[in-house]
């Protein structure tokens, strides 16, 4: 079976996969609707509601942990909020129908989530999970000691119900069902937009994530808050199902805990994972609480599964149950690593997405696109970047050398704000941009690739291209990016580097060279003015990198600027005007390819006495001082 | 006035105190970027353990320090080859659950052993107090003072002065070159988070002679830690000494001056105005989170 087949046939495998799947939701979805017409047993419909509660919270928990990587601990505390916010408000309002509140509810746990989320998101790191756990225990505290409107340690009683004792429990049971069936669709909307595909990409690599436009702690915010307002509105509806409630019951760290666990049992990066985790734990929970005498066996159990799963199951029943069938199924068939990749399509077909223009020829000096003025970095004593002046003439491949060590990678880390500068200005089309972060830096036109490749490893090809923002707007975020229009303009700029065949693999399997065309295409997907390439032409065989260099001279003649960083001096000289060569931190030389090799300041640093070029035509070298002999360095 | 001089004399005491415990938490961070969210749960098995030596042996429960600093640290080193090993390269949320998992399991054992009912340490001096004019110091808060001072320097002339606390700073800092050059960054990260541990066990001890504990209080421990470590900066040993002062104060004056009940909520407001305000803690430095793959 060729390899394409075998790509085929897999993509049958996952179609089947995924009928089951949803065969199996639309019935235990029936069960669900259908469960307390069929049994009045109180046991079990308490059981069922209670689920459902952690599935709501669990299926919002995977917006911010599961598809984000910022891990809550404090989830149950927006269930306790809710519960509160309802609690408090009726019997405040006796007259008022309680349903009222439950909306509220969810203002209130949004509301909260945005003011943590401005204090923790901004940044990155460890913060987050700190000031969730603080959080948690923050709302008990108050709820304990806030006695004139929480009532203290006595809790709240709220209004009993006042429909009819026959239909008992259904308002509760539906209206929950109902929560988490909006809470499974906006988790399976977010997963479709680019707001989806940008928080993964903020999980997988967050550095990587702002540089092709990623606003971060916009997007992280806005995960944050889908995560917990319909977890308050669920939270709301339980504390009136309860009609009591208490800091230590509502506030119960355990709450978080068992929510966590269902996210992780289930499976944290899957849609239906949660729910299926909520109704393991939750049973589990009740069946620890009456037999086995709760406290004590609870806190074992839970402590237990949470270590049991982060070192033996970190993916989940879902994930692991998926992955065994597909192994099963595709059990020696080949893969479509291993195809060669396409010859490339032509570049008339990106005019849709890309903004081509003919390249004004003729102007004697052309507008600099990027000017880097007296640009610094140092790393403690080390001064890596030490006062670089360099321009990029709009329209122009400009390269840019230098020894190992001589801070070419660290320019471009401080050019797109990978790495903020000390001092120093940078303009980008005329506008200043050193104190933009790498997102805005990439909405005005900034593309950039990496020496060591950098797609996000757990998405398919397709997706790391569609991943790309290069604009902000909140009507784009919520742009479907899997079909339609995105994926379409995705799919010919795979087509243009050669990489369409790929499109639904993941990124962690393809090859070295393969991933260096898929970040060209997730760059150009950008539409940058101004495209930066780190080493285009390392680690990739001589049919890749004559193919490059023909990329990178089509691109420009459309209008396309570039500066690179190469070692491949052939590549470099043959390609590039003007040159820049970097030593010890700054700008040693500046000019025609010539220039630069016939400076004796740079021969001596970098390219050596013996250098001598290829010729950059076939006709004799223009300076035949070099020697007769053409040698490669 | 002398309120408030017995105010600040008893919280630099307590302050002492948290700094132990605290050193060990943020050290563990520094070392192996792990939250150790288990710190609590281990300090306040250090309580229960001075508990039963004194209960059932007579032994002082300061002198436990020395068998509670022992033991704790063999189950950290434990702790770190059989759970935090495996997983040291995963990210950091990773460590974050597992540890989290482990303080339960930890409490739901201590409720199994010792019940969840709140106890106590007695010993003969609990009831007398030094007096220098009118400003009285109980005992017990003088002499657990004083322990956590020795042994929080001797902790310092561990990592500063000896082969072993530059091979910990080495590997800190560079665990690949630290290996080229000959330590076993492993066996390094292990006898780490054993000593971290251990800091929580010895502070367990006095702090067990001061207040009454049940199974339940590491929270409460572990959300001071965290505050403190952050108000420190994160990895920061010399922070995080000086945040535990700082904190010692903050709580101390907040319950005499406004309320007991609301000094519990302390911890948590430094937590938010650290991360608001100056999110890399009072001596820590920004960490390299935009470290390049070059």
């Amino acid at each position: 079976m060729s390899a394409a087949e075998g790509g085929v046939a897999r993509v049958r495998d996952a179609a089947g996969i995924l009928w089951v799947g949803r065969g199996i939701a639309v019935v235990a979805g029936l069960l669900l609707v259908a469960f307390p017409l069929l049994s009045d047993d109180q046991y079990y419909q308490n059981m069922v509601i209670l689920s459902l509660v952690f599935a709501v919270a669990a299926t919002g928990l995977s917006i911010i942990t599961g598809l984000t990587g910022y891990v809550s601990l404090g989830q149950g505390a927006f269930v306790g909020l809710g519960g509160y916010t309802v609690g408090v408000l009726a019997t405040h309002h006796p007259d008022t129908s309680v349903w009222v509140w439950v909306p509220v509810a969810g203002l209130v746990a949004a509301a909260v989530a945005l003011a943590l989320g401005l204090v923790s998101l901004r940044t990155r790191g460890p913060a987050f999970v700190i000031i969730t756990v603080a959080f948690l225990f923050l709302v008990q505290v108050v709820a304990i000691n806030w006695r004139s409107v929480s009532g203290g340690t006595e809790g709240l009683s709220l209004p009993l119900p006042t429909w009819s004792a026959d239909i008992a429990n259904w308002p509760f049971y539906y209206s929950l069902v109902g929560l988490l069936a909006l809470q499974l669709l906006l988790s399976w909307w977010i997963r479709r937009t680019k707001l989806g595909t940008g928080l993964v990409a903020i999980r997988e690599d967050e550095t990587k994530a702002a540089t092709i436009g990623v606003n971060l702690p916009v997007e992280k915010m806005i995960a944050f808050v889908a995560s917990t307002v319909l977890v308050g509105m669920a939270g709301g509806v339980y504390g009136y199902y309860l009609t009591f409630i208490d800091p230590r019951g509502m506030f119960n760290i355990l709450l978080s805990v068992e929510t966590m666990l269902a996210l992780l049992v289930g499976g944290k990066a899957t849609l239906w994972g949660p729910v299926l985790g909520a109704f393991i734990v939750e049973p589990l929970n009740e069946y620890t609480n009456n037999n086995l005498g709760g406290g004590n066996a609870r806190l074992l159990l839970f402590g237990g599964l949470l270590v049991v799963i982060v070192l033996f199951l970190p993916q989940g029943v879902l994930p692991a149950v998926e992955s065994l069938l597909t192994r099963l199924r595709t059990r020696g068939r080949a893969g479509l690593v291993g195809a060669r990749i396409g010859t490339g399509g032509g570049i008339s077909s990106l005019t849709g997405h890309l903004s081509l223009v003919d390249r004004p020829t003729g102007e004697a000096s052309p507008p600099p696109l990027l000017e880097v003025k007296d640009l610094r970095k140092s790393f403690g004593g080390l001064r890596a970047v030490d006062g670089v002046h360099l321009t990029v003439p709009e329209g122009s491949i400009t390269g840019l050398i230098g020894p190992n060590g001589s801070g070419k990678t660290t320019l471009f880390n401080l050019i797109d704000d990978t790495i903020r500068a000390d001092s120093g200005e940078i303009w980008l089309g005329g506008e200043r941009i050193d104190g933009l972060p790498s997102w805005s830096r990439a909405h005005r036109g900034l593309g950039r690739t990496f020496q060591i490749t950098r797609l996000f490893r757990e998405m398919t090809v397709l997706e790391n291209v569609v991943a790309a923002q290069r604009s902000f707007s909140w009507g784009q975020l919520g742009r479907i990016a899997v079909s339609g229009a995105e994926a379409r303009a995705a799919e010919e700029l795979l087509e243009y580097v050669g990489m369409r065949a790929f499109r639904d693999q993941r990124a962690n399997d393809l090859s070295y060279g393969q991933q260096k065309l898929v970040e060209l295409a997730q760059v150009l997907m950008l539409d940058p003015r101004l495209i930066l390439l780190d080493e285009p032409a390392g680690g990739i065989n001589p049919v890749l990198i004559d193919r490059m260099s023909e990329m990178i001279r089509e691109l420009n003649s459309y209008g396309k600027t570039f500066l690179i960083v190469e070692h491949n001096m052939p590549f470099v000289l043959g390609l590039c005007d003007p040159v820049h060569v970097l030593g010890h931190g700054r700008t040693m030389a500046s000019g025609t390819p010539d220039e630069v090799q016939a400076d004796p300041a740079v021969l001596d640093a970098y390219l050596g006495e013996d250098f001598v070029p290829e010729p950059r035509d076939p006709v004799a070298p223009e300076n035949p001082s070099m020697g007769e002999e053409v040698r490669r360095p | 006035m002398s309120e408030l001089v017995q105010t600040l004399a008893l919280s630099l005491l307590v302050g002492g105190i948290y700094a132990l415990v605290a050193s060990g938490l943020t050290l563990i961070f520094g070392v192996m970027r792990v939250i150790n969210i288990a710190h609590g749960a281990f300090l306040i098995l250090g309580s229960f353990l001075t508990y039963t030596l004194w209960d059932a042996l007579g032994l002082d429960p300061l002198l436990g320090v020395l068998v509670t600093t022992p033991v704790v640290f063999a189950l950290g080193w434990a702790v770190y080859r059989l759970f935090v090993r495996p997983i040291r390269d995963a990210p950091m949320s990773s460590t974050v659950l597992l540890t989290f998992g482990l303080a339960l399991v930890t409490e739901g054992v201590m409720g199994s052993v010792w019940g969840n009912d709140s106890t106590a340490i007695r010993p003969s001096y609990v009831n007398s107090s030094f007096h220098l004019g009118s400003v009285f110091l109980p005992e017990a808060q003088v002499y657990g003072g004083v322990v956590a001072a020795v042994v929080l320097v001797g902790f310092w002339v561990l990592l500063t002065r000896t082969w072993l606390g530059r091979a910990i700073r080495a590997a800190a800092t560079n665990p690949a070159s630290a290996e080229l050059v000959g330590i076993k960054v492993t066996s390094v990260a292990a006898l780490v988070f054993g000593l971290g541990l251990a800091a929580a066990g010895a502070g367990g001890s006095i702090i067990g002679v001061l207040y009454p504990f049940v199974p339940g209080s590491h929270y409460l421990w572990i959300s001071r830690l965290l505050a403190i470590v952050v108000l420190g900066g994160l990895g920061s040993l010399e922070g995080a000494v000086l945040a535990a002062l700082v904190f010692g104060v903050a709580e101390t004056v907040t319950a005499v001056y406004v309320s007991p009940a609301w000094a519990t909520a302390v911890p948590y407001v430094i937590v938010f105005a650290v991360l608001l305000v100056r999110p890399q803690g009072l001596l820590g430095t920004r960490l390299r989170d935009d470290a390049v793959a070059a």
